[in-house]
């Protein structure tokens, strides 16, 4: 029954996860006339048109090279001092990590909305509008609450003792940190991690208050602004997320897999 | 004191800041002109630097950009695109710059009249009109000279062409209507045309009271509801903005279509339009005993009231304002200006020969009534027009007088603080 | 113990600083703004003290009403679909199979799509004349096609369907590292006492996956509360405020109306209402979530 079941569990999650984007790369090969033709058109006339057009004339490649720059930082940065933070909090202090979670689940749930004009207001004094730091340290602040507490969930699993017994044979605190924490961890910081580069990639309110000089616009400002006034540009949003997607689903298979290698190690540890 | 803090302003010191920039909000340039004239501007004006902020084309969030710079008094801004609902509402916030000492009234007269009615808030003007949007009726040529039709003047009239086509066609895929009936901006546009030309308001300015549930407006509502969308139309138009409206007149799918200028040039492109060449163009229908009514839509450029340099912000926009920079963007990109001598140009008809229609129907267009609240008044109106027309057996008359004590209370907020 | 108390202040501190400067004092400023009234086009209104005069005002609302009941059955019914989606797929990408990375990369495809990419493909299938989802359902027969995004009914669904299609990735992730650190010897202990599949997965895989599901619970309604631009693209929260979820609506005062302490006040309310739920789950399924592994 289960060899039945899987294959067929698999074709399911495949074909709905990726349905909808095939549509949409398909779209991006379509002629013009093809793009809003009634029924739809299902084989596309593999019409280049749109990637040039994308590229040339809506400069898609910068937004994609800001976003990975913004996107790299902002997981990075984040992850360390998230890691940082989680560490402390769940070795010691239950008290601390119980508020201190707490407060950070408050923070996220404030609709971004009302916060948008302060967090324009410090930037401006800052000087740091329309510049990388800006928009990195505020991506930074919001996505440190999910990474402090996916982070937390999984130092909580790692038993305590290996720790106690590294210390008690001379180890310094961020030795235990490095060589002992961190690859029992590795499912939950490369879950983090990916988790926060795309929260990164994908932002667009803030981007689009920040970020108003072309040369620095992240991809989702940059699509944003590909409508004209009265015009969707079917084809070349059909392109544009195509290219823009492939780099995440490289990132995606790499982290995957180091999700399973940090697996392995744990599993050593039973 | 830790010196830390100090560190935070370090960045401050590399921000460069170029006295003769003058900043420019504005949308990406989708059709060349842009880049164009201000490569122009800064070779005539050598020292000044046009540096560009750019929003998405989306009136809303454009909108949404620049309250958030000058909610912030952002003194890096000094020339902006403002939609021809906006004027009023930044004037009354004491965001946009008056600009009488620039743009006098003769200056003034080249200008359409309804555009510069827009820019006009107590006395005073704010805004440059630049660009220039009316509302009018699209239909098939073809269609109609084989059912021996010439284009409807009242609206009853468009309904039975249209049911006689489409029965006669006997294509099922063809309807009679394609409009923009989503519960966004548009929505309004489209029902204050038939409201207006119904004799209707959309709310009564004089005496700063809503108007929805006159006899007039409800029964153009009804109309809209039971006939036009109701006999007419596929239920998807109560989902369409501009672009899937006109897509699907580009189709072949409908006889008529209301939209926007720009809709000429895509529904006769033979690369995306299967009925080019067979479009005609006509003011829109009215009620009998009514005149055909346009809304009025378009763009304008203002200055910042937080500018440092308005003079030279002024220079920008008289560059892109004047005759011969409007004639040009005509002849670029085919798009409605705000300068009457525009339409007129031979040039510019040899290439356009619709702008002869569109001056016409530009001249009569009228315009949101302007008001520093249009925004919430729109808000409301939206959400009762939606609710009107997408449920078959909604109570308008209750509906009408729900959005009515609702504006009243934004419009209260204008009354002098004497009377309240 | 105490050195690395002090030691332990430093390794929170980075995270404490940023979050209090842009989402603390943001946070409280935005609070203070609701008890005033502040519309920002009639600026000789000025900027007055009222109180509590806009809560009672939303309270009075029936848009903010109409809006609640909107957005509280959106997150029920999302969250609920994700997680069980998102559980779904987490069990099925714990099986090892050839290609498992490759399938795994197309379950994160829907999550890394940026959102005002994916609100304008769901407005592009869901079109009712040249849109995928009628095309599955009624084939070349257009005029049986439907108009989702114009029947408030079917417009709510519709945004459903984009929400969970995207989030239930997210969900499955957490779920599937959570799954991960369930240690295999627990069930092969069960096979040699002889557990079916059923039995393993209620009695090993369900309980010590708690924490990921709530987790991923907890993370997913508070997003759903702030679904904000698939509803921007796709519907405006029409048809007929059909699909005006709060946060749609607070946004539109704030920056559309410039009714700032009204729209404040909103975003306050939709904040408690988020802190009221994720305090339930916390109650009912567990407050393990919040302790320190120390503690156990």
């Amino acid at each position: 029954m289960k060899k039945f079941l899987l294959p067929l569990g698999v074709a399911a999650v495949v074909v709905y996860s990726l349905l909808p984007f095939l549509w949409f790369v398909l779209a991006s090969w379509k002629s013009p006339a093809q793009l809003t033709a009634i029924p739809p058109v299902v084989v596309p006339e593999f019409h280049w048109g749109f990637y040039r057009s994308a590229i040339v004339n809506y400069g898609l490649l910068g937004y994609i090279k800001n976003s990975a720059i913004v996107a790299g930082a902002t997981t990075v940065v984040s992850i360390a001092i998230g890691a940082l933070a989680a560490y402390a909090l769940t070795r010691f202090h239950a008290v601390w990590l119980r508020w201190y979670l707490l407060v950070l689940l408050c923070v996220s749930m404030f609709p971004q909305i009302a916060v948008a004009g302060p967090v324009w207001r410090i930037l401006n004094a800052l000087g740091w509008l329309n510049r990388y730091p800006g928009i990195i340290v505020a991506y930074i602040s919001f996505s440190l609450p999910l990474a402090i507490w996916i982070l937390s969930t999984f130092f909580k699993e790692l038993p305590y003792e290996i720790e106690e017994a590294a210390l008690v044979d001379g180890c310094t605190r961020t030795q235990v940190l490095r060589l002992i924490v961190l690859p029992l961890a590795a499912p939950g910081i490369f879950t983090a991690a990916i988790l926060v580069f795309i929260y990164a990639w994908n932002e667009f309110f803030f981007a689009l208050i920040i970020l108003t000089s072309p040369p620095l616009q992240t991809l989702p400002v940059g699509i944003a602004l590909f409508p004209g006034e009265y015009t969707i540009p079917w084809g070349e949003l059909a392109a544009a997320s195509t290219i823009a997607t492939l780099p995440l689903i490289a990132l995606t298979l790499l982290f995957q897999q180091r999700i399973v290698r940090g697996l392995s190690a744990g599993a050593a540890k039973g | 004191m830790k010196p830390w803090p100090a560190l935070l302003l370090l960045p401050l010191l590399f921000s460069p800041v170029h006295a003769a920039d003058i900043r420019f909000v504005t949308w990406r340039d989708t059709q060349g002109f842009l880049d164009r004239l201000i490569a122009e501007f800064e070779a005539q004006n050598p020292g000044l630097k046009i540096v560009r902020d750019v929003g998405p084309h989306s009136s809303t969030e454009f909108h949404d950009l620049l309250a958030q710079k000058f909610r912030n008094r952002d003194r890096g801004m000094d020339v902006f695109f403002m939609d021809v609902i906006w004027p009023a509402e930044f004037a009354a916030a004491g965001w946009a710059l008056p600009l009488d000492r620039f743009f006098a009234r003769d200056a003034q007269k080249p200008f359409l009249p309804a555009a510069i009615r827009a820019n006009t808030y107590a006395g005073a003007i704010y805004g440059v009109p630049l660009f220039v949007d009316a509302g009018l009726l699209y239909y098939r040529k073809d269609l109609l000279r084989k059912y021996k039709f010439s284009p409807p003047h009242t609206w009853p009239e468009l309904l039975e062409q249209a049911k006689t086509i489409v029965a006669g066609e006997k294509d099922a895929g063809l309807t009679g209507f394609s409009g923009q009936f989503k519960q966004y901006e548009g929505l309004v546009c489209d029902m204050m045309e038939y409201i207006l030309s119904n004799n209707g308001a959309l709310w009564d300015e004089a005496r700063l009271s809503g108007a929805l549930r006159s006899a007039a407006a409800e029964e153009a509502v009804r109309f809209v509801r039971d006939r036009i969308i109701g006999e007419i139309s596929h239920r998807g138009v109560l989902a369409y903005q501009e672009p899937e409206s006109l897509a699907l007149f580009s189709e072949g799918r409908a006889v008529f279509h209301r939209n926007w200028p720009y809709a000429w040039a895509e529904a006769n492109d033979a690369r995306k339009s299967k009925i080019a060449g067979r479009v005609g163009m006509t003011p829109l229908p009215a009620f009998p005993g009514g005149a055909s009514a346009a809304a009025l839509g378009g763009w304008q450029l203002g200055i910042s009231r937080y500018s440092r340099q308005p003079d030279l912000a002024w220079r920008f926009v008289e560059f892109m304002t004047r005759a011969e920079t409007q004639k040009r963007i005509a002849l670029w990109t085919g798009r409605g200006m705000a300068r009457e001598a525009v339409y007129r140009d031979a040039e510019v008809l040899e290439q356009y020969p619709q702008f002869r229609t569109q001056l016409e129907i530009s001249t009569r267009a009228a315009p949101r009534p302007p008001t520093p609240v249009y925004v919430p008044l729109s808000n409301i109106m939206q959400r009762y027009f939606s609710a009107a027309i997408s449920a078959r057996d909604s109570d308008i008359d209750r509906l009408a007088r729900h959005a009515d004590r609702e504006m009243d209370r934004v419009l209260d907020l204008l009354r002098p603080r004497a009377a309240r | 113990m105490k050195r690395f108390d002090r030691a332990a202040v430093w390794f929170v501190l980075p995270s404490l600083f940023l979050v209090a400067l842009f989402s603390i004092y943001p946070i409280c400023d935005s609070a203070r703004l609701s008890f005033y009234r502040m519309i920002l086009m009639l600026p000789w209104l000025g900027e007055k003290f009222v109180g509590l005069e806009n809560y009672g005002d939303l309270a009075g609302d029936p848009v903010v009403l109409a809006s609640l009941g909107v957005t509280l059955l959106f997150v029920a019914v999302s969250a609920a679909l994700e997680v069980s989606i998102g559980a779904g797929m987490a069990l099925l990408l714990n099986e090892s199979f050839r290609g498992r990375g490759l399938v795994r990369a197309a379950v994160l495809v829907p999550w890394a799509i940026p959102t005002v990419v994916s609100s304008q493909m769901w407005r592009y299938i869901f079109n009712d004349r040249y849109g995928l989802f009628n095309f599955l359902l009624f084939g070349r027969d257009a005029s049986r096609y439907l108009a989702p995004l114009a029947e408030p009914g079917l417009a709510r669904a519709a945004i459903v369907f984009a929400d969970v299609w995207k989030t239930s990735s997210f969900a499955a992730l957490i779920i599937l590292a959570g799954l991960q650190t369930i240690p295999d010897e627990l069930y092969e202990a069960a096979e040699v006492d002889g557990a079916s599949a059923w039995q393993k997965l209620r009695r090993i895989t369900l309980p010590l996956l708690k924490p990921a599901l709530l987790l991923a619970l907890l993370f997913r309604t508070i997003d759903a509360f702030k679904v904000f631009d698939l509803v921007f693209v796709m519907t405006q929260g029409g048809p007929a405020d059909s699909t005006n979820v709060l946060q749609f609506y607070g946004y539109k005062k704030i920056f559309a109306e410039g009714m700032i302490g009204y729209g404040s006040a909103i975003s306050v309310g939709v904040f408690f209402i988020s802190l009221a739920l994720a305090l339930l789950y916390i109650k009912l399924i567990g407050a393990s979530v919040l302790e320190s592994g120390a503690a156990r």
